[in-house]
């Protein structure tokens, strides 16, 4: 049989036109599509067993219950745990890329001297012989916890224990020296304030434990004309609270001290309340002309938080004009105001960055990279992201997020004293230690981190008191052995302490504080060392412009 | 019975913290790197800040996240794409995009009346070990392709999984919870099945203070938001776009 060309032109026609109808062109379309969607450079997920573990957030003092989703042992997501007393389900946004930060591109991982590679040995070797030859200061940014007690003890030996508190902490320091109870020892209890007038603290923008009072606004205040829990924002500039504020007033940067001591002297001059403290010595007049506001504003301010108690005054940072106010309003020591929520808290010292007559200062990685050091000691400075260019001689990699094993004690503004243990849900890479690790190894004497938690949790099973949250909640005397508190608190439970008597705080006020310019911290996420971002939020935050971002240090 | 996922986020109550875009990000292994300008850059949820336009004390400020829209009525992406890589999907309501088919002309990001669509200008990149960081669930974006929000769909995966193991052909709604409403602190977006005349979501959306955005333009979205401000509730029909801050500076593509 001859083919001719024309039987050819029909056949690779038919052949084609046939081709159609079957599903091969298809098929290869979507193969190649595929195949061109999954080059070799193209990063894959990892592939593993999934599991969720329960703990809690150690990168900040407000400890959140955290749920992490694991494969194949890496932690690829976090979460809430709605069942956490204090954060009640809610993270802070940078907690959501949390489990990024082991890999972030400024992450430590070798000992550096001056900033040349160095080892272990060499940096115990010079801390060894900077304790030989002087006292040496240990700075902890986390206090209250067992590795805190490590350097406790160290540092009664060979020199001082400091802490480098937040913001939030220091606004309470005024009423330890008033009322003799430690600071740390203080919470406000905001559960049952019915007004809060908050002196430029960001409330609903990373104050506190997030959850707690972003949940409490959520029920009582949002979106309500006449809400159950009035929020009086006193700020500059409209930040993210005072959109959301029951009321906004704007006034003076700077000016809170003076508005505090007019609002004051409205109280006690209107016998607005019972008198329980000094006449401020500023007029209503002067604290008009330094806020900006008017007489009449001040005074309808006064009677505003009069008409609706409990009330309880917030500063953003340490203010003893304001810490004056509660005194006067009777919110130190009362329900819906400041409260002691713990009778074991010890008092602490505040870390001078300028100290001086020390041979060496250690500073653990929990205090953040803005405590910069002015002294001519030697620094040896932990940290897990390498921060910035503060002045640290020797700068120590440290376990990053879940990669070591800690105590979570109770953050600094609840008003109820909490216990929880962050168990290491991933493994450390080798070259990391943390600042008590290190010390432990110097000095064989002291206690372990692990060591210490266990006789914490013997202290709970002892006193059985307040209720263990986990699953379910369980009265603490429940409890048949501290082994099962301790299965229970790594399993990422959390211990409850009884709820706190207010009475058990007295403040007395025997002259009106002297005016300081008040400071408030730039916003809550400049606060948070930069490198320490997840690269998530540093890309979301510049593509979307809802924060501003530090310039530098990003991924 | 099909039903018709959305959502209804409460304004009122959103503080824009941005909760709900690092957890969608985190959760859908949007990547970190290249970091981009707000007119390159790749954010399925988006807060945006937007304000009464006044200054001093009468100066209102609010937030509003925008994503897909899931519009349901004559769907503007999926009559556009000539790939077929964007569907309605029937038995839920969600608008499905296929990267797989997605040949990346953009004509869906043109349509989008509500600029909820992004395109991967780059090879998705990650620092160096940080790929171990990936949700296992969701599969990587190629460069050139579109992606939007697809309400979670690895999640509503996961829960028919459960669902089928336990025997039952309906989904547990408590196992279907998209990641942005899971992490919101104020409890600000609500989801659930709006075909449900029972379901709080439904009974939300039907509220007088909800609201749609662009609704004269009849895409149906599933998305509702709602307020009790006016001013706020004026920006939905605004030919802008809800965007003081520049609404040309937020454009994508």
């Amino acid at each position: 049989m001859k083919v001719t060309r024309r039987d050819l032109l029909v056949w690779s026609a038919g052949a084609a036109a046939g081709l159609m109808v079957t599903p091969v062109p298809w098929k290869l379309l979507d193969d190649s599509s595929i195949w061109s969607q999954n080059w070799p450079w193209i990063p894959q997920p990892m592939r593993g067993p999934v599991e969720v573990k329960q703990t809690c957030c150690s990168l900040c003092p407000n400890g959140c219950g955290m749920r992490v989703r694991m494969a194949a042992g890496w932690p690829v997501g976090v979460a809430g745990v709605s069942s956490h007393p204090i954060s009640r389900g809610a993270l802070c946004p940078l907690g959501f890329g949390a489990h990024q930060l082991n890999w972030h591109p400024q992450r430590l991982r070798t000992v550096r001297h001056r900033g040349i590679p160095s080892s272990w040995s060499q940096a115990q070797s010079a801390f060894t012989r900077a304790c030989s030859e002087g006292p040496v200061v240990i700075i902890d940014g986390y206090p209250g916890r067992a590795p805190s007690s490590v350097f406790e003890t160290f540092s009664q030996k060979r020199g001082a224990y400091r802490v480098a508190v937040g913001s939030e902490s220091r606004a309470l320091a005024p009423y330890e020296s008033w009322g003799g109870v430690p600071s740390a020892a203080l919470g406000y209890d905001l559960e049952n304030a019915q007004t809060i007038v908050s002196f430029g603290a960001p409330l609903l923008d990373g104050w506190g434990t997030p959850g707690r009072f972003t949940r409490l606004w959520a029920e009582r205040a949002a979106g309500m004309t006449d809400p159950q829990l009035r929020l009086i924002q006193l700020e500059a500039s409209l930040s993210r609270t005072a959109a959301r504020a029951w009321q906004w007033i704007p006034l003076r940067a700077g000016s809170d001290s003076a508005l505090a001591a007019g609002v004051a002297r409205v109280l006690l001059e209107e016998r607005l309340v019972a008198a329980r403290g000094p006449m401020p010595p500023l007029t209503v007049s002067d604290a008009a002309a330094q806020t900006g506001l008017t007489p009449d504003a001040i005074r309808d301010l006064a009677r505003t938080m009069a008409a609706r108690p409990p009330v309880v005054a917030i500063a953003a940072d340490h203010n003893r004009a304001i810490a004056a106010l509660n005194v006067v309003l009777g919110s130190a020591g009362a329900r819906g105001g400041l409260v002691r929520r713990s009778k074991r808290a010890q008092p602490w010292i505040s870390a001078d960055p300028a100290i001086a007559s020390v041979r060496a200062m250690l500073i653990d990685s929990s205090v953040p990279w803005d405590f910069a050091p002015q002294t001519d000691a030697e620094v040896f400075r932990f940290a897990a992201w390498d921060g910035g260019s503060s002045k640290a001689d020797w700068l120590l990699p440290a376990p990053g997020f879940l990669e070591e094993l800690t105590d979570v004690p109770t953050a600094p503004t609840s008003a109820i004293e909490t216990f929880a243990v962050a168990s290491s849900l991933v493994k450390a890479p080798p070259q990391v230690q943390n600042a008590a690790q290190f010390l432990c190894s110097l000095d064989s004497s002291l206690s372990t981190t692990e060591k210490i938690i266990h006789a914490r949790c013997q202290e709970l099973f002892r006193a059985r008191k307040g209720t263990v949250i986990g699953q379910e909640a369980t009265p603490l005397a429940k409890f048949t052995s501290v082994q099962k508190l301790e299965e229970q608190l790594w399993k990422g439970a959390v211990w409850v302490g009884e709820p706190s008597q207010p009475e058990s705080l007295r403040c007395e006020l025997k002259e009106w504080p002297a005016a300081v310019a008040s400071s408030h911290p730039e916003s809550w996420l400049t606060r948070w060392p930069e490198a320490v971002l997840p690269p998530l939020a540093s890309k979301l935050y510049t593509e979307s412009s809802l924060r501003e971002m530090p310039e530098k240090g990003n991924a | 019975m099909s039903a018709r996922y959305g959502m209804v986020i409460d304004l009122d109550r959103c503080t824009g913290c941005g909760s709900c875009m690092m957890a969608c990000a985190a959760e859908n292994n949007v990547p970190p790197l290249p970091q981009a300008s707000a007119r390159t850059g790749l954010t399925p949820m988006l807060v945006r800040k937007v304000s009464n336009g006044m200054e001093g004390v009468a100066r209102r400020e609010a937030f509003i996240p925008i994503m897909c829209m899931h519009c349901e009525h004559e769907t503007p992406c999926v009559r556009v794409c000539p790939q077929q890589a964007v569907e309605v999907d029937k038995a839920t309501g969600i608008v499905m995009q296929m990267p797989q088919r997605c040949l990346g002309c953009r004509y869906c990001m043109t349509a989008c009346p509500y600029h909820a669509r992004y395109f991967n200008w780059r090879d998705p990149a990650w620092p160096s070990g940080m790929e171990k960081s990936l949700n296992p669930g969701v599969a990587v974006r190629m460069r050139g392709v579109v992606e939007k929000c697809n309400m979670c769909h690895a999640r509503l995966h996961s829960a028919k999984e459960k669902a089928a193991a336990a025997g039952r052909r309906e989904i547990d709604p408590a196992d279907y919870v998209p990641a942005c409403v899971e992490a919101c602190p104020t409890g600000a977006i609500r989801f659930g099945n709006l075909a449900d005349k029972n379901d709080p979501a439904s009974q939300e959306a039907r509220s007088p203070d909800a609201f749609r955005l662009l609704a004269r333009i009849g895409t149906e979205p599933k998305v509702y938001y709602k307020s009790k401000e006016a001013w706020v509730r004026a920006l939905a029909e605004s030919t802008s776009g809800p965007s003081s801050k520049g609404a040309s500076e937020v454009q994508h593509g």
